[in-house]
C-alpha cells in the first residue's frame, strides 16, 4: 500500500500519531480555502476502519470543516477550495473522476441541528434508497425503513405512526430519525457535525448509547463541542487549533496525559 | 379653501402649546430635580390634547352643516313644489348650489334665489362659527392638557395611548372602506335583481344588455335585453386559465433557476429585470395584445387553416400570462429562497443530485408559498380589465374556444360604465350586479387558497 510505506518519512507537525492500522480515510496535506482564507491548513489524519474518532477544538478551528471535506460538502459552499488529498479505500475522493452521488451515499452524514424533511417518518428514511434506486419493490423499502429506524433506536416509538410528519417528532427523535436516514443507503462511514448540541442530556444519553451500537458497522467521526461526550464516546480524538491539528491519540492518553500545550490549556478550559 | 388656513391655524396653536408644555415639563424638570417621562413628553401630550378635539369639531362641524342645511331648506321650497310628482330634492340642491357658485341657466324662481340667499347667509355663519368654535376648542383643550403637567404626570403613557388610538383608528379606516365598498355594491344590486330575476343573472347563457328606451322604442323589442352573465364568466376563466398556463411554468421555472442555479450577478441582474414587468402599465400591455400578438395569432393561425378572431381570447389570455410571471416568479423565488439551508444540506449529504434536491426536497417544501403566489396571480388576473377590453373584444360568445372572441366581466363592467348613461336602467344597474358576483367568487377564491395553504402547512412544520 502507497500510504503506509512512506509512513517512516511523512513529516506533520501534529503531535502523537496520525496514523491507523486498518485506515478507512486516510487525509494527508489538506488545506481548505474559503475565498482567500485559510480554514484549515495541511491537516493529515487517518480514520480507521470502524472507529469513533471525535474533533475538538474551540470554535471556528476548523473541524467542521475538515469533516465536510470528507463527503465533499465544502463543494456546496461558493468560493471554498480544498488542497491536499484524502483517500477513501485507497481511491482519492478529489480526484475529477470521482463522482459526488456515490461517494455521499458511501459516507453518511449528521447535522447539528436536526433536519428532517416535512415528509412524513417513512418518507424522510425512504428518500436515499428511492433516489439511489437500491429497492425496486415496496416490500423491500418497508424493510429497508423498519431496519434502519430499528438500527437509529427509533422504531418502538414511532412504528405506529410511520406516516405523521418527521418535524413533528421531538428533537431527540428527530436527530435519531436523520441517524435512520443517513443509514438507510448503507454507508461505510458516518460524519456527525455536533450531533447533540441542540439536544437535552437525555436524548443526548440515547445518541451516545446508539453511537456505541453504530460502531460495530461503521466508521463514526464525530465533531463535538463536549469534552465529556468525547472522552465517552470515542476512541481516538483529534485537538484542532486555529486550522491545525495539533495533537492527536488515544482519547484517554488525550484527555490525562495531552503532551502539547495547546491541548493541554483546552482540556483544562484554559482555552475554549 | 379658507379652511385650509383654519387647519394652518389650528397646527399653529397646538405648537404653541407643546412648546409651552416642553418648557414647563423642564423648568418642573430643574426645579424639582424629579419628573416622570421626558420632557418633549408633556409637550406632546399638550399638543395632542389641543390639535384632535379642535380637528374633530373641524371635521364634524364641516360635513355636518351640508346635511343641516339640505334639512333646514326645506321652509324655503314652496308647499306647491314639493307635491309635483317629479319632485326631486338632489336637482333642487343642485340648482341652489349652482346659484351660489353663479351659474344660471335661464330665470330661476324666486323661492329659489331666496333659499340661495337663505344658504348663502347660512354657509357664511357655519365658516365663522367653524373657525372660532375650533380655535376656542384648540385653546381650551390645550389649557386642560397643559394643567395636567406636573412631576408625577405619566405623559409618556398617554402619548402612548393616544398614539395606540391613532393607529387603531387608520387601520379601521381601510376596513370601513371595504365594507362600504361591498355594502355600496350590494345595494345597487338589489336593485338590479328586483328588475331582472337573480337566477336569470346567473343562469342565463346570453348576454344583450340595452337601456330601456331601446326596448320601448322598437315595439315589440322588449326581449331584446337579457342579461344571462354565464358567457360573461366563462370568457373570465378562459383568459384566466390562458394566463395561468402561461404564467406558471414560466414563472416557476424562472424562479427555480433565479435562485438555484443562477450566480449572484446575474440573479441580481435578472431578478429587477423581472420584476419591471410588474411596472408596465396595463393599458400598454393592452396595446401590446391589441396590436402586435392578436394579428400575430391570426397570420400563425391562418397559415395552419385556423380560423382567428381578430380579437381572441389567446391573445388577452397570453398577454396577461405575460403580465403576471412576475407575481409568480418572484413570490416562489422568496418562498424556494427561505427553504432553509439546512434542508438542502440533508439532500446533498444523501448523495441527492442537484435536480433531486430540488424536485424532491425543495418544491415539496415551498409549495404552501408557491400555491399561494399562484393565487395571488389568478386573482390579479380575473380583475384585469384593460388587457381584455384591448384584445378580447366585447362579444359575450359563450365559447370555450380560445380563438373566439370572448368579453370578460371587468370589461362588460367598463363599457356599461363608461359615457352617458341611465342610472335607474337596469343596463346600469348589472354592472353592480357583476361586480357584486366578481367580488364573491374572489373572495371564495381566496379562503380556498388560505385553506389549501393552511392544510399544507400542518402536514409540513
Amino acid at each position: 500500500m502507497e500510504m503506509n510505506e512512506d509512513k517512516k518519512d511523512f513529516k506533520t507537525n501534529t503531535v502523537g500519531d496520525i496514523f491507523s492500522d486498518n485506515p478507512k480515510i486516510v487525509s494527508r496535506n489538506v488545506s481548505v480555502y474559503y475565498n482567500d482564507k485559510k480554514a484549515i491548513s495541511d491537516v493529515s489524519l487517518d480514520i480507521g476502519s470502524k472507529e469513533i474518532i471525535s474533533l475538538i477544538g474551540p470554535s471556528g478551528c476548523g473541524k467542521s470543516t475538515f469533516l465536510r471535506c470528507f463527503n465533499r460538502m465544502n463543494d456546496t459552499i461558493d468560493g471554498c477550495k480544498v488542497e491536499g488529498k484524502i483517500f477513501l479505500d485507497n481511491e482519492n475522493i478529489y480526484d475529477e473522476m470521482i463522482d459526488v452521488v456515490p461517494l455521499r451515499a458511501k459516507v453518511g452524514m449528521v447535522f447539528q441541528k436536526p433536519n428532517p424533511f416535512p415528509k412524513s417518518i417513512y418518507d424522510n428514511v425512504a428518500y436515499g434508497p428511492r433516489i439511489h434506486g437500491l429497492v425496486d419493490n415496496k416490500k423491500d423499502m418497508d424493510n429497508i425503513v423498519e431496519m434502519s429506524l430499528k438500527n437509529a433506536g427509533l422504531w418502538d416509538e414511532v412504528k405506529d405512526r410511520l406516516d405523521s410528519p418527521g418535524t413533528g417528532l421531538s428533537g431527540g427523535q428527530q436527530q435519531r430519525l436523520c441517524i435512520a436516514r443517513a443509514i438507510a443507503v448503507s454507508p461505510e462511514i458516518i460524519l456527525m457535525d455536533e450531533p447533540c448540541s441542540a439536544l437535552d442530556p437525555i436524548a443526548t444519553a440515547k445518541i451516545e448509547e446508539l453511537l456505541q451500537t453504530l460502531a460495530n458497522d461503521y466508521s463514526i467521526v464525530i465533531v463535538t463541542h463536549s469534552m465529556q461526550q468525547a472522552a465517552r464516546v470515542s476512541q481516538r480524538t483529534a485537538y484542532f487549533h486555529l486550522g491545525e491539528l495539533v495533537e492527536v491519540g488515544y482519547t484517554k492518553h488525550i484527555f490525562t496525559n495531552p503532551t502539547d500545550i495547546k491541548t493541554q490549556n483546552y482540556i483544562t478550559g484554559r482555552i475554549g | 379653501m379658507t379652511l385650509i388656513y383654519l387647519i394652518l391655524i389650528l397646527l399653529f396653536i397646538s405648537l404653541c402649546w407643546f412648546y409651552l408644555g416642553n418648557n414647563s415639563a423642564k423648568i418642573i424638570k430643574t426645579k424639582s430635580g424629579r419628573l416622570h417621562s421626558l420632557a418633549h413628553y408633556y409637550g406632546l401630550y399638550v399638543l395632542l390634547y389641543s390639535f384632535l378635539p379642535s380637528f374633530f369639531v373641524f371635521i364634524i362641524i364641516s360635513v355636518f352643516d351640508d346635511l343641516l342645511f339640505s334639512f333646514l331648506i326645506n321652509d324655503y321650497i314652496p308647499d306647491n313644489i314639493k307635491i309635483e310628482p317629479d319632485y326631486n330634492k338632489t336637482i333642487i340642491l343642485a340648482q341652489i348650489q349652482n346659484l351660489i357658485d353663479g351659474i344660471n341657466f335661464g330665470n330661476p324662481s324666486d323661492w329659489i334665489i331666496l333659499a340661495s340667499e337663505k344658504m348663502q347667509e347660512w354657509f357664511k355663519i357655519s365658516t365663522i362659527s367653524n373657525y372660532c368654535f375650533s380655535i376656542l376648542v384648540a385653546i381650551i383643550g390645550g389649557y386642560l392638557g397643559f394643567k395636567n403637567i406636573d412631576q408625577d404626570f405619566r405623559s409618556r403613557n398617554s402619548v402612548e395611548k393616544i398614539v395606540i388610538f391613532l393607529l387603531a383608528l387608520s387601520s379601521v379606516i381601510a376596513i370601513l372602506t371595504t365594507i362600504g365598498i361591498i355594502f355600496s355594491v350590494i345595494f345597487e344590486s338589489l336593485r338590479f335583481f328586483a328588475i331582472i330575476p337573480a337566477s336569470e343573472f346567473l343562469f342565463g347563457l346570453t348576454w344583450n344588455p340595452q337601456f330601456e328606451g331601446a326596448e320601448r322604442a322598437g315595439s315589440g323589442q322588449e326581449g331584446l335585453a337579457s342579461y344571462g352573465s354565464v358567457p360573461l364568466f366563462v370568457g373570465t376563466l378562459l383568459i384566466s386559465f390562458i394566463a395561468i398556463c402561461i404564467a406558471v411554468p414560466v414563472g416557476l421555472y424562472s424562479a427555480i433557476y433565479l435562485s438555484e442555479y443562477s450566480s449572484k450577478k446575474e440573479r441580481s441582474f435578472f431578478k429587477p429585470l423581472l420584476e419591471i414587468l410588474a411596472g408596465i402599465p396595463t393599458v400598454v400591455y393592452g396595446f401590446f395584445a391589441a396590436l402586435t400578438v392578436a394579428p400575430m395569432l391570426r397570420s400563425g393561425g391562418s397559415l395552419l387553416g385556423l380560423d382567428v378572431a381578430s380579437e381572441s381570447a389567446l391573445a388577452a389570455g397570453f398577454v396577461m400570462g405575460i403580465m403576471i410571471i412576475p407575481f409568480v416568479s418572484s413570490l416562489s423565488d422568496d418562498v424556494i429562497n427561505a427553504v432553509p439551508q439546512s434542508l438542502r444540506d440533508a439532500g446533498y449529504a444523501l448523495g441527492s443530485t442537484k435536480n433531486e434536491v430540488i424536485l424532491k426536497v425543495i418544491l415539496p417544501a415551498a409549495l404552501p408559498g408557491i400555491i399561494g403566489s399562484i393565487i395571488l396571480a389568478v386573482s390579479r388576473a380575473i380583475g384585469e380589465t384593460m388587457i381584455v377590453v384591448m384584445a378580447a373584444g366585447l362579444a359575450a360568445n359563450l365559447s370555450f374556444n380560445p380563438l373566439d372572441a370572448v368579453t370578460t366581466v371587468t370589461a362588460q363592467i367598463v363599457t356599461i360604465l363608461v359615457g352617458d348613461q341611465e342610472f335607474e336602467s337596469a343596463k346600469t344597474l348589472s354592472a353592480f350586479a357583476l361586480a357584486l358576483t366578481l367580488i364573491v367568487i374572489t373572495l371564495i377564491l381566496n379562503f380556498y387558497a388560505l385553506y389549501i395553504v393552511k392544510k399544507y402547512r400542518e402536514q409540513y412544520e
